[in-house]
């Protein structure tokens, strides 16, 4: 089976491939932190913010095509937010809060920014460092244990889970005649219980298999990281010029 | 060092009731090749899972000296290394040699010797420039190697694998009955592959419905007709189809 990876464009050469993971974690955090507390209908900042992303993806070298397809991946949730804004105006006025003498436009328009920077700057993220890397780089910062251990079985099983949801749906295909009518919905149902089941059954497979080598629920690590001046300079950089746009300096 | 194992008068129930294991009763010498056959839903497997202390029934089970008990787990799984019978259930770390390396790391071996066993477990298993791969990019044939390697690591004194030759073709099938055969530890293969089992096993136990039926030389337990029918092992198909092929 053939399966699209989170950190597909990862063996890339570029300075920010090149830059600690913890930094990276960190300096991407911060600075959705700094782009979304920044205040409505602040409409020139958050151009100045985007061409520092924009910037970012440059460096980083990460195709602009698939930035934009992960990007479409969240459209909907990000679209339907904006939308509903001037949509609930026009609907029930009265209900409407106070924008601080900004246009529902213009609040409509700053959650774009704040939601697509966020997006684009996770998925530069996780583009530009392996992901058992960004596990490490987690774990190193001191994040809860049990963080590393789910987010690490869940990125492997992910993609059994998506081969078991291939076979159930070839199975269903190959006898079912033409397209599966609406009706039909209670077999779609079926089948999701299924992959319920069998992803319940191989957890339990798993963790006895993880326990016959002596598991005890830590993952062992002797990886190491290394944290380099430029690294730490290039990030304050980044969150200071952040800082300034955000704070007007 | 192979160890030998005792199972005495073992009988396991899962919560809905039905008995799996019934009055189980085995003597397996240390650094001995040690077949189970049986149809499915013997309780091979469920056997299997005793010998490391993930399931645990009433009776005993003894690794060489050390009864299976609670307290004696963490020694007990550092003597036996199972090998499940689907690799993806086995293979969970981003990389193979992460893999390799799960089993000494939490055994508390320092770095240097966790690679030392990881190089040579890969060796073994013909594995070597696997280290940096993605298990879940390999064929079956591959994983199924490379869980094999993450027991081999642990240097176990028993290593039990649960349907080691399923879905593999006959070549790999060699393969890996050359690479058993040349293991030093005392082996427990539970299989419904009866030909490579009596091809590579000392001694074959025939389990049906949780109990043993018979227990010999494979090849004298596989050539009683009767007996491998009344236990569901009928082998007359491919004695015809084999005959058909070969007439001489």
């Amino acid at each position: 089976m053939k399966h699209d990876f989170l950190d597909k464009y990862s063996n890339l050469d570029s300075p920010i491939h090149r830059l600690d993971p913890r930094v990276k974690i960190l300096s991407v955090f911060l600075g959705i932190i700094i782009i979304v507390s920044e205040p409505l209908g602040e409409l020139f900042h958050f151009l100045l913010y985007f061409v520092i992303i924009a910037l970012l993806v440059v460096l980083s070298r990460v195709p602009l095509k698939y930035l934009l397809m992960r990007c479409l991946i969240v459209s909907p949730f990000i679209l339907m937010a904006a939308a509903f804004l001037p949509l609930s105006r026009m609907v029930s006025p009265e209900l409407q809060p106070d924008y601080s003498g900004y246009s529902v436009y213009q609040a409509s328009l700053t959650i774009l920014f704040k939601a697509y920077s966020a997006v684009i700057l996770l998925v530069l993220l996780t583009s530009t460092e392996k992901f058992q890397r960004l596990l490490l780089g987690i774990r190193k910062l001191k994040m809860p244990r049990l963080i590393g251990v789910i987010s690490a079985l869940m990125y492997r099983y992910i993609f059994l889970l998506t081969d078991e949801v291939l076979k159930t749906t070839r199975a269903r295909e190959s006898r079912t005649p033409g397209t599966l009518k609406i009706s039909k919905v209670k077999v779609y149902g079926n089948q999701m219980a299924m992959i319920f089941i069998r992803s319940w059954e191989r957890a339990h497979r798993v963790y006895d298999s993880m326990l016959s080598r002596g598991f005890n629920g830590e993952f062992p690590d002797t990886r190491k990281l290394r944290l380099s001046q430029n690294d730490v300079f290039l990030s304050v950089i980044f969150i200071g010029i952040l800082l300034v746009i955000r704070l007007g300096i | 060092m192979p160890t030998g194992i005792k199972i005495e008068n073992l009988n396991f129930s899962y919560t809905h009731g039905k008995k799996v294991l019934n009055n189980i009763t085995v003597d397996i010498q240390p650094g001995e090749r040690f077949g189970v056959i049986g149809p499915s839903g013997a309780g091979k497997s469920t056997l299997l899972l005793h010998l490391n202390g993930i399931l645990s029934g009433q009776g005993t089970v003894q690794i060489g000296e050390t009864i299976v008990d609670k307290k004696s787990i963490p020694d007990v799984r550092r003597q036996v290394g199972l090998v499940f019978q689907n690799p993806d259930d086995q293979l969970f770390n981003p990389t193979v040699e992460e893999d390799v390396a799960f089993g000494p790391l939490n055994f508390g071996l320092s770095g240097e010797t966790v690679s030392e066993r990881v190089r040579e477990a890969l060796k073994a298993m013909n594995l070597i420039g696997f280290e940096k791969l993605t298990s879940h990019h390999l064929s079956l044939g591959e994983r199924k190697r490379v869980a094999l390697a993450t027991v081999l690591a642990m240097r176990p004194e028993v290593i039990a694998l649960d349907e080691p030759f399923s879905n593999l073709d006959p070549a790999m099938v060699m393969q890996l009955m050359k690479i058993l055969k040349a293991l030093d530890a005392t082996l427990v293969l539970v299989s419904q592959s009866i030909l490579p089992i009596v091809a590579c096993c000392d001694r074959m136990a025939i389990l049906k419905d949780g109990e043993i039926v018979a227990i010999g030389p494979p090849r004298q337990l596989a050539a009683n007709i009767e007996l491998m029918r009344s236990s569901g092992l009928d082998l007359s198909f491919y004695r015809k189809i084999f005959k058909e092929i070969f007439p001489e």
